[in-house]
């Protein structure tokens, strides 16, 4: 049971930068606004796009 | 017809559907690849739905004016908020986010669906009044929002709770995993180490998450007032002061598990309720396009006019008010005969002549014909600003009620410290200080306010969202509470109960071609009584007659020669006037017909007042109305003549509104105002002043009535759920009192008690609301 004295810093570690991650994306408002951008990806990118119904090669 | 339109066939030996572009087999003689698209096709076609949006007409130049810019833009002058009306889907999202692709100047715009709030940024060379007019040319009328700095203020707050939630959720998951294994035996330096990593986890959450219960609670100790975070923080603190010092001493008795998953839900639970209520109404975002910004000024002494926004007009600025026009300012018409609806500030449904010298007040409509208009007085200083400050100040002073969570969360504070000492002086008696020490600080952990902190919270935040998806904004938790002890309800008539303007409900003809001539007339005059002629008669006749020598008279009527007969429109002394409006045809002086105009019912109203009534509610009507048409109302409702007022101005109709217990107030316009501030909770309906909005307590984007039974159904059935969620906290906490009493309060105990008790009430308050909801559809 020794290694649970190394597994627990690790977990916490990783959960820490998870942590972080959602403070960066909150504090930076990534949260703000939950609708939205969930339609947004879903549009096309382009006028052209949207026209001819064809993705661009890019 | 079809065969004109053949559709190619193409190099895959397929074809392409006329409405989605799927290829299908060629074999097919369709248009289209399958039955549904052709449906959906002709649909659209035949409604005339596959045209582009109609742009709308309007003036946007003031926009660019400097002073406009200066206090409605942010960043350097370059960015803009605009409410979008009409946005509804993701389309709209991607039409209105091309703006930078067709209107050059736009650095970008981005738009959030929820709100319909676009946020826009020009480049230096950019022009707001351009972006603006491109907007409104693909079918969205843009409103200018001004930023307030509360609105950023509000943001930054939201992100902290949430990065506060976050924090809290994170730390007492793996405090949880840790305590599990304590509880399951670990033992030795593993144990050691698994104490000592969640009490270290344990600090953010106490110093970062928790700081909002602090500062609630400090703050309503300082004003000595006991609210529900009190009993929240006295339970934490003292938790926390055990378990640290049964950590020194190296005991089992450590909480930190429990209370960091308290303070995860509370946080929760705080979290969705601003969530829910910031989605409800932001009155300071209302206010700014509700009214009219912009007027019409005259440059110099020419006869040009220019768009600019109303804060810009100085007293003796000459400005035009075009028919149907809201005047934007309280002046003196200089030029021009016209008629004037004062309804919104006096109730009153007749019209007022308006002729040079006549007085005109804001927030009142130009009926007839085009007005120049002297500015006296502009922004805060007109009536209009008046009265609504002194209905804001009157709200202000008005003692707030303490809400029922509140009170119970009072009595639990009380009840909690007579049981602490309770428990101090049994475990004295059974074993001496210390046992009793131990035996009040058990009680004080394992007593969960959590039906006051979390499942009211939560039942009210479910309600009023509820009421928002139904198009009823409630302004405030304790609201729902007002509303489910109303015992009366009063309705203002016009624009409420009725549909606010004239309609014909009879019409007399004596003679061959009176209808004719009536609608040859009519049809050349934008009065309200003109219009209600037009509609009544549309589409009935093929051809009208012509008219010679047309006169109107404002507040007279009009005239015309039709073949050689002189026909007039006017009341006549013969016609009675006391139940409603009647006007007569005349012609050569001898009446050939005549019509009664009347404010008709909304469809609604009656079936609302008869579930209001069955509901054994009083039902009365406040109105500035001439007693006839109030009657005639009251009767068609079956309201009790002597539950019905008319002529009231807005001072008087306040007074009745508080000289009964517990009244809901309906209204819409300025005049119901004060009476509005003055319910014990009120309601304003759609198409009401910017004022009612202001200050009612309910909102309703429903015209009419319909919504009111609903709504107190709503409040009712939300006040049940919570009384019941006591009844289930009050079990847990006797049971948790009782073994805390008894000595034998172990984390292990705690860590089930809490959670349970906390499951208990929150699956209440779902299933409580769910059977609401399928009850309010």
């Amino acid at each position: 049971m020794s290694i649970l004295f190394l597994l627990l810093p690790v977990a916490l570690l990783l959960g820490f930068g998870f942590l972080f991650a959602f403070i960066w994306g909150a504090s930076g408002g990534q949260f703000d606004d939950l609708e939205t951008p969930a339609h947004r990806v879903l549009l096309p990118d382009s006028t052209e796009e949207f026209k001819t119904g064809e993705k661009r090669h890019v | 017809m079809e065969s004109a339109l053949r559709i190619p066939v193409l190099e895959t030996g397929r074809k392409s559907c006329l409405h989605c572009q799927t290829e299908y087999s060629a074999q097919s003689n369709s248009l289209f690849c399958c039955k549904g698209c052709e449906t959906v096709h002709f649909l659209l076609k035949g409604r005339g739905l596959d045209q582009k949006p109609k742009a709308i007409q309007e003036d946007l130049s003031y926009l660019d004016d400097s002073e406009f810019v200066q206090s409605y833009a942010t960043h350097e002058s370059r960015e803009m908020l605009f409410y979008l009306e009409g946005v509804h889907c993701a389309a709209c999202v991607w039409l209105t986010e091309k703006l930078p692709d067709f209107c050059p100047g736009v650095e970008f715009l981005q738009l959030n669906l929820a709100s319909g709030v676009a946020r826009v940024r020009l480049y230096e060379s950019g022009s707001f009044a351009q972006a603006a007019r491109e907007i409104a040319r693909l079918g969205y009328r843009p409103f200018p929002v001004k930023q307030g700095q509360s609105d950023e203020l509000r943001k930054k707050e939201d992100r902290k709770l949430l990065i506060q939630l976050g924090v809290a959720g994170m730390l007492s998951g793996n405090i949880m995993l840790l305590a599990v294994a304590l509880y399951a035996g670990a033992s030795g330096a593993l144990a050691e180490l698994f104490k000592w990593s969640s009490f270290i986890l344990f600090l953010p959450v106490l110093f970062y998450s928790a700081v909002p219960f602090f500062k609630s609670a400090w703050a309503s100790l300082r004003v000595k007032q006991v609210s529900i975070d009190v009993p929240i923080v006295f339970g934490l603190a003292v938790g926390t002061a055990v378990s640290i010092v049964n950590l020194f001493m190296g005991s089992d008795q450590i909480y930190f598990d429990s209370l960091s998953t308290l303070v995860f839900l509370l946080l929760s639970t705080r979290y969705l309720l601003k969530k829910v209520n910031q989605h409800a109404l932001n009155s300071s975002e209302w206010a700014h396009f509700l009214a009219p910004a912009k007027a019409k000024r005259f440059i110099g002494h020419s006869s040009k006019t220019e768009t600019v926004s109303v804060n810009l007009l100085r007293p003796n600025d000459l400005i035009q008010v075009l028919p149907g026009e809201c005047f934007p300012v309280d002046g003196v018409v200089v030029q021009g005969e016209g008629a004037v609806n004062c309804s919104l500030l006096t109730g009153e449904s007749a019209l007022v002549a308006a002729s040079p010298g006549t007085a005109v007040n804001a927030g009142t409509w130009n009926q007839h014909s085009p007005l120049i208009v002297r500015v006296v007085a502009s922004g805060p200083k007109t009536r209009l600003n008046r009265i609504l400050a002194s209905v804001e100040s009157s709200l202000r002073s008005r003692a707030p009620i303490v809400a029922y969570v509140d009170r119970v969360g009072q009595a639990f504070v009380v009840a909690v410290l007579a049981l602490a000492v309770l428990g101090f002086f049994i475990g004295l008696f059974v074993s001496g200080v210390q046992e009793g020490f131990q035996r009040a600080l058990a009680i004080a952990i394992v007593v969960c306010p959590c039906t006051f902190a979390l499942a009211t919270p939560l039942a009210i935040s479910l309600s009023i969202g509820r009421a928002a998806k139904a198009g009823i904004l409630v302004k405030g938790a304790d609201v729902l509470e007002r509303l489910s002890q109303v015992r009366t309800v009063f309705f203002d008539k016009t624009g409420t109960l009725t549909v606010g303007e004239l309609r014909v409900s009879h019409w007399d003809q004596f003679s061959d071609g009176a209808a004719e001539a009536l609608m040859a007339l009519e049809i050349r005059s934008a009065h309200p009584i003109a219009r209600a002629v037009q509609r009544y008669f549309q589409g009935r006749f093929e051809w009208l007659p012509e008219v010679e020598d047309f006169r109107e008279q404002p507040g007279k009527g009009v005239s015309g020669t039709i073949r050689g007969d002189r026909f007039e429109v006017r009341s006549h002394p013969s016609l009675d006037q006391t139940v409603s409006t009647r006007v007569g045809l005349f012609k050569n002086g001898v009446i050939v017909g005549a019509m009664t105009f009347s404010d008709v019912l909304r469809e609604d109203s009656k079936s609302s007042v008869d579930q209001l009534k069955a509901m054994g509610l009083h039902v009365g009507i406040l109105s500035g109305d001439a007693g006839g048409p109030v009657q005639d109302v009251s009767g068609q409702l079956g309201i009790q003549p002597g539950n019905s007022f008319s002529a009231l101005s807005p001072e008087q109709k306040a007074e009745v509104v508080k000289g009964s217990p517990f009244t809901l107030m309906v209204g819409d316009g300025a005049n119901d105002a004060v009476a509005l501030a003055q319910a014990h909770a009120s309601v304003a309906v759609q198409g009401g002043m910017e004022m009612s909005l202001r200050v009612a307590s309910v909102y309703s984007s429903q015209s009419g009535v319909r919504s009111i039974p609903a709504l107190l159904v709503l409040a009712q059935e939300t006040l049940r759920v919570i009384r019941r969620n006591l009844v289930f906290a009050v079990v847990y906490n006797l049971v948790g009192i009782a073994v805390a009493l008894s000595g034998r309060l172990d984390p292990l105990f705690a860590a089930v008690l809490m959670p349970l008790s906390a499951l208990t009430v929150f699956l209440s308050t779902m299933a409580g609301t769910g059977k609401l909801r399928r009850a309010f559809r």
